[in-house]
């Protein structure tokens, strides 16, 4: 069982707040993700789990106990960096065994070989055992690595972004290879990345992050679908989320704002109804671009101002007076830059935003 | 502006050989991507054109003029790298003007094409600004301007977008193909992202190890794709390959993959792209989205168990392995509706596009095509 939970958690480099009052509860056995920009803190919170960074306030405990005071040895946790840090002289099988070699752990070398070759049958690198590690391609010595993290059988995994030095094929091969590997071995696993494909894709649960602060939990499903503010909102989703201003009129049932009107229909208007307006009836709206719908009449008039064919589908991008938005379409529409078009938004799937501090308008969900 | 074609180019260096009998042309107007992996010899073909690099053998015509001796000065072509390379003392003004003003330009000229340039690209509120003001989009911004103003023959662009973050590549992407629809530059553009590569190209030339291997329009290199290589570095997710067994029965080809429990007859657009080729060692392709999902069976579906769930926001990619046995059988991906299967183990039936299914020769990689 280790369940990993953060309590208060500050982190100052100098007049720099890295972490600001940061609480988590990781579950036993979870892939949890946390995701940020640059700078959003999430590497130091990473390094003060794995007790390479001591927290000026707060406490983290490991299945429930306090480890702040415990040397980063005594956690049992196991780190996966970015940059393999792989012995460049040694074989795949002196990598994999080097941890187990420690006198602090006693193991025999028979329970050496057998833990190296069940460690490196799990992440399939049986077969390159024999060779030195400055032979291997990146994505090898990356399986390396987490095999080198698995063989010890920590309690917890912690990963740094280490899928991003891999080309963009050997990414998405290497993410479903790991959210599968994390379900068969039931090891609670933290993982810090940017990039909100790989947390949507392997996380149990995803914490957004930003300029050290917490800004919201929950499912990859939670997060897309009813983010928290406009940060959230677009930093998750490609193309990303259109956002734009409107004045609402509740009694009309109508949201204008220069080229962009259109009407409400009963049930946004409803919606609307049960949230807390601004008093001047300005809201931002997003709205995800596979919400938006070229139609063959009504909607609001706009012009197409690009068109990109992605194979799969084509993302339009509509100029509507000084409002630029995205919408996906069809792969097969025939569709020529500077044709007039005319779209309308799935309501449904509106979210509303206060335009003056980016929050959702919508009463927060609770946490998962 | 100039059609711009290269004949037979060869490039070594030292053992490696980065060009293999390169064959491009390139028409007056178009914006042709190369695309491929590190080390396959885009960027050295781009700049043989600008002439930063000469070719061991072959030849380079820019607008029917032969320019493979000519120094990169007297060849008109316009160079953005992927590093902004302004001048940090000078306005972006000064930047964009300096070409301009190195050849001599009357003033009224250089201010009047200056401030054209700056408007096509909407930097005009910046042009009193010095690099080290300006946000990464921004200076790159200015330093396409700067590439632009001139007019060259043709634009040579080098991943310029490539260091930027995600969202600004979105809409940097969107504003190089706009500019491209209105100045209409003959522009060559190189990158190892096939989404930059689908997203802008009139046609994307795909090299890999040296060797052009398709020259198309987006849609065709997705839809039709010469090759497994070509077949799997265009589109995210990945094209589905999985080993094939092909066998001709008494009513027709038929396929099976491993965990299917019988062969399955072969549907008519499929048949054709097998017809006149042998039927052993073959590979299927077939895209995500090509794959649609059901609870129930359906005609000429196939049973398979939903082994990992992909969350993309918009949809969900779900891998299944095909068959009944847990864990066994070939794995497949597709693309459904965001949440449309809830659980691992969950069983579920799949149909195959039959007019997207792909098949290969997997010992020359070639996709097989109809005669």
């Amino acid at each position: 069982m280790a369940q990993v939970s953060l309590h208060g958690i500050h982190k100052r480099y100098g007049a720099v707040n890295a972490v600001s009052a940061l609480s988590l509860d990781i579950r036993d056995r979870e892939f949890f993700v946390l995701l940020g920009p640059t700078g959003a803190g999430k590497s130091t919170t990473l390094r003060c789990i794995a007790g390479l960074e001591q927290p000026e306030e707060g406490e983290i405990r490991i299945a429930g106990e306090r480890i702040n005071e415990w040397s980063a040895a005594q956690r049992d946790v196991a780190l996966v960096f970015q940059q393999y840090s792989l012995y460049p002289n040694y074989t795949v099988r002196e990598n994999l065994a080097f941890p187990l070699k420690s006198k602090l752990r006693n193991f025999s070398a028979q329970q050496i070989e057998e833990r190296v070759a069940k460690a490196a049958s799990t992440v399939r690198i049986t077969h390159l055992l024999d060779r030195r590690t400055d032979r291997l391609s990146g994505g090898e010595m990356q399986r390396v690595s987490i095999g080198r993290a698995i063989v010890r059988e920590p309690r917890v995994f912690l990963m740094d972004e280490p899928l991003s030095n891999l080309d963009a094929k050997l990414r998405e091969l290497l993410r479903a290879e790991l959210k599968g590997l994390q379900q068969r071995l039931g090891t609670t696993l933290i993982f810090v990345t940017h990039d909100q494909v790989e947390a949507m894709t392997m996380g149990d649960r995803i914490a957004v992050v930003d300029k050290g602060r917490l800004i919201q939990v929950g499912t990859p499903y939670e997060i897309y679908n009813t983010p928290r503010n406009t940060f959230v909102a677009s930093f998750v989703g490609a193309p990303a989320i259109n956002l734009f201003d409107v004045t609402l009129d509740p009694t009309a049932g109508t949201a204008k704002d220069g080229a962009i009107g259109f009407a409400l229909d009963a049930a946004a208007r409803a919606h609307i109804g049960t949230l807390p307006l601004p008093a001047d009836r300005r809201v931002r709206i997003g709205v995800r671009p596979e919400d938006v719908a070229l139609v063959g009449e009504g909607g609001i008039e706009g012009s197409l101002y690009g068109a990109e064919h992605h194979g799969v589908e084509i993302i339009a991008i509509i100029q509507a007076g000084s409002h630029m938005l995205r919408a996906t379409i069809p792969a097969d529409s025939k569709v020529t830059i500077n044709q007039p078009v005319r779209f309308a938004f799935r309501q449904d799937k509106l979210h509303y935003f206060d335009p003056l501090t980016g929050e959702s308008l919508r009463q927060p969900t609770p946490p998962t | 502006m100039a059609d711009i074609e290269i004949i037979d180019a060869e490039k070594r260096f030292g053992a490696n050989h980065v060009i293999r009998k390169l064959n491009l042309h390139i028409r007056s107007g178009e914006f042709v991507v190369l695309l491929g992996p590190s080390g396959c010899g885009k960027t050295t073909t781009l700049r043989a054109l600008a002439g930063l690099e000469s070719i061991d053998s072959g030849e380079i015509r820019i607008g029917g003029r032969r320019v493979d001796q000519l120094p990169p000065q007297q060849r008109d072509t316009a160079f953005v790298f992927q590093l902004y390379s302004l001048y940090p003392h000078l306005s972006s003004f000064d930047n964009i003007a300096f070409p301009l003003r190195a050849a001599h330009l009357p003033e009224a000229q250089v201010k009047a094409q200056v401030q054209a340039v700056a408007k096509v690209l909407r930097i005009e509120h910046l042009l009193s600004k010095r690099p080290s003001a300006l946000a990464g989009g921004d200076m790159q911004r200015v330093t396409i301007g700067r590439a632009l103003v001139r007019r060259p023959e043709a634009m040579l662009m080098d991943e310029p977008i490539g260091a930027l973050d995600a969202k600004l590549r979105e809409e940097m992407r969107a504003e190089l193909r706009r500019l491209h629809v209105e100045n209409e530059s003959t522009t060559v553009y190189v990158t190892h992202d096939q989404v930059e590569a689908m997203s802008m190209a009139d046609k994307i030339g795909i090299m890999n190890d040296g060797v052009l291997q398709q020259y198309d329009s987006p849609t065709h290199v997705y839809d039709e794709p010469a090759n497994l290589f070509v077949a799997q570095f265009v589109g995210s997710p990945i094209m589905n390959v999985v080993d094939c067994v092909c066998a001709t029965s008494a009513t027709g080809p038929t396929w099976q993959l491993e965990g299917m429990a019988a062969p399955r007859p072969i549907g008519p657009r499929a048949a054709a792209r097998l017809r006149n080729q042998p039927v052993d060692a073959l590979a299927l392709g077939i895209r995500p989205e090509a794959i649609q999902v059901t609870r129930e069976a359906a005609p000429g579906s196939v049973a398979a168990q939903v082994h990992l769930i992909e969350p993309m926001g918009a949809y969900d990619i779900v891998d299944m392995k095909v068959g009944t046995t847990p864990g066994a059988g070939a794995t497949l991906r597709a693309r459904t509706a965001s949440q449309f299967v809830r659980r691992q183990g969950e069983a579920v039936w799949l149909t195959l596009d039959d007019a997207r299914t792909h098949f290969f020769d997997t010992r020359s990689g070639l996709a097989l095509r109809a005669a």
